[in-house]
């Protein structure tokens, strides 16, 4: 379990992470979402000790990092792929990593073979491509068997193959109990990923919830309505909070409104209804709306105007 | 790089994995041991580490191999040469003792460099952060890899100099003057010597914990041991004569002369100050190291 508690970061007088509150319990994969610069790596190294927090703390099972006996048995972490001596091989760059804690030469040849790296473990990192890097990171991660794994961006630069690999690895991961925190920019990765979601925007949370209610939460219970008497039915389900808006001629889009509220209306007053689908936002547009005013950064595409303020407020 | 499946994750702990309290750990950590076995891993398994350690034999035994011929024919004439006929005096009026020792200068370049690239890599390549992820107390690793440094340089300047010292006996022997590789100054000469570049490269390796980068930290190194002495020659008044004696480049005269060299200082002094120049900047790359984010 992992906990961080009024954790900041600040970077001269640019704030990284301001003041987060969260957990990150056993057992199930929590993704941790954000666009670029959001804050993941900075709360990412802050766990692992490598940065000091500017004030509030954060622990794993209890204890900042620097208080545990064996710290790689306990935490695993792919912070940076090419957190390696490039001149280094992959077998001794383990070696050597596994030779802190006394893991003996059995495991070393394991995580190679786990992570498809058999190959390539006597080559020299610095020829690795990035999704070898990311590999050999996972590896290392994995070293210490560790009930906590903490992997930063790990589809980075993998192929498909490997983006399948580590889908189904974080979730047998979970599936032992582990704790299983994993960053990532990319939305539609985190929706087929994720169990729970932890979404960053500008160094804050911005949502901390079940994957299934952050992509409900948003969806605001729309319902798609096909009727041969559109305005009739606009009548019958007028009222406070409930919105209907005309997509086509026999098309509305109910908002505030559950399909069977819908349904019951349309049939105590006769109205027929031939399509009644209720319509989830995917998590692409839940996340676009939470991060909306939380970007750092705003891609503009302007049609010939000059873009006058890029980042808001 | 393909078929690589979840199924066959091999895991030594299971559905019991869930476990509580405060980081209790199912096995042994990093005690200072382990940690120097994992530096000396990383020390050996650099190929750059490994031919800086043999162009340092290749150097003290070439420089010993041409000191011993030059100082052959340079024995008379030099013997006629005031200044050198001090220097002579001071070292027991014996010409060869230091001719196995005679490429020093560059043996605590190459030593001392390594010791700063030994740090400043784990920073430029990432590795600091795998480093101390392993090891997030931050000072076991930071020591042990001292040790390597400090132990490596030792050896490796006490060896190269007996090598020369072998190279050049015959040599010398050519021109009907003796080396005893036994005597008490040649001893003398070879143990501060080597003491004196593996002090170097813990320079070098607390410049490069300090600046973190291998360009700065070798220049830094350069500047204190090749560029201050001579700046310190060339301005004129009292202050530089008198501060050019605590340059640490100029404590290894006085710990090796048989009588006090002019404008050194004392043995002890000599010592003492080198000991200065070698301990505070350690305690002080250790302190920011601990504090510093990686």
């Amino acid at each position: 379990m992992i906990e961080a508690r009024g954790l900041t970061k600040v970077y001269g007088d640019k704030t990284a992470v301001a003041g987060v509150n969260f957990t990150v319990e056993a057992g199930r994969v929590t993704g941790f979402l954000g666009p670029n610069g959001a804050g993941k790596s900075t709360t990412m190294r802050m766990i692992m000790g490598l940065d000091r927090p500017t004030s509030g703390s954060v622990t794993v099972n209890g204890s900042p990092l620097t208080g545990h006996a064996a710290p790689l048995r306990d935490v695993g972490a792919l912070l940076d792929a090419k957190a390696v001596h490039t001149s280094r091989s992959a077998y001794n760059h383990l070696l050597a990593m596994a030779a802190t804690h006394s893991i003996p030469k059995k495991r070393v040849h394991e995580v190679i073979e786990m992570t498809g790296l058999a190959e390539v473990a006597r080559k020299k990192v610095g020829g690795f491509s990035l999704g070898m890097g990311q590999r050999l990171g996972i590896a290392a991660a994995l070293l210490g068997d560790p009930q906590t794994v903490i992997l930063d961006e790990p589809v980075n630069g993998l192929d498909p193959e490997g983006v399948v690999w580590v889908r189904n690895l974080v979730k047998y991961l979970a599936s032992e109990g582990r704790t299983v925190f994993l960053s990532s920019h990319l939305m539609s990765e985190m929706a087929v990923t994720a169990d729970h979601l932890i979404v960053i925007g500008r160094g804050r949370i911005i949502a901390d919830a079940p994957i299934q209610e952050i992509i409900t939460g948003k969806g605001q219970g729309r319902t798609r309505v096909r009727t041969d008497q559109p305005d009739r039915l606009m009548q019958l389900l007028a009222g406070t909070g409930v919105s209907v808006e005309v997509q086509e001629r026999e098309l509305l889009e109910v908002t505030g409104l559950d399909p069977r509220q819908i349904a019951t209306a349309a049939l105590e007053n006769h109205v027929m209804i031939y399509e009644l689908t209720p319509l989830q936002a995917s998590l692409e547009e839940a996340y676009m709306e939470l991060t909306k005013d939380e970007v750092e950064y705003h891609s503009l595409i302007t049609t010939g105007a000059v873009p006058v303020e890029a980042g808001g407020n | 790089m393909s078929s690589t499946t979840v199924e066959s994750t091999p895991s030594r702990r299971g559905a019991d994995a869930q476990r509580s309290g405060n980081g209790s750990s199912s096995g042994p950590g990093p005690s200072f041991l382990r940690v120097l076995n994992s530096e000396f891993i990383k020390f050996r398994t650099l190929l750059s580490t490994l031919i800086l350690l043999g162009s340092t034999v290749v150097v003290m035994v070439g420089f010993g191999a041409l000191s011993a011929w030059g100082t052959g024919q340079f024995s008379e004439a030099a013997a006629r040469d005031p200044e050198v006929g001090a220097r002579l005096a001071a070292q027991g009026g014996d010409i060869a003792v230091s001719v196995p020792t005679s490429g020093i200068a560059f043996a605590q370049l190459i030593l001392g460099s390594l010791g700063v690239l030994l740090m400043s890599s784990e920073f430029t390549t990432g590795m600091a952060r795998s480093t101390f992820a392993a090891v997030p107390k931050r000072i076991p690793a930071f020591a042990a890899k001292l040790v390597v440094v400090v132990v490596t340089s030792f050896v490796v300047t006490a060896a190269s100099t007996l090598a020369a010292g072998f190279v050049s006996v015959p040599i010398l022997d050519n021109y009907g003057l003796g080396l005893d590789l036994g005597s008490p100054q040649s001893v003398k000469l070879l143990l501060v010597n080597s003491i004196y570049v593996a002090a170097v490269a813990a320079i070098g390796m607390a410049l490069g914990t300090l600046i973190r980068n291998s360009a700065g930290g070798i220049m830094s190194l350069v500047g204190l041991f090749f560029v201050a002495p001579i700046a310190f020659q060339l301005i004129p008044g009292d202050f530089f004569v008198e501060a050019r004696k605590y340059l640490p480049g100029n404590t290894v005269d006085p710990l090796t002369a048989v009588e006090h060299l002019p404008d050194t200082l004392e043995a002890w002094q000599a010592a003492l100050v080198l000991g200065a120049w070698v301990v505070i900047p350690v305690l002080l790359a250790a302190v920011l190291l601990k504090r510093r984010d990686v």
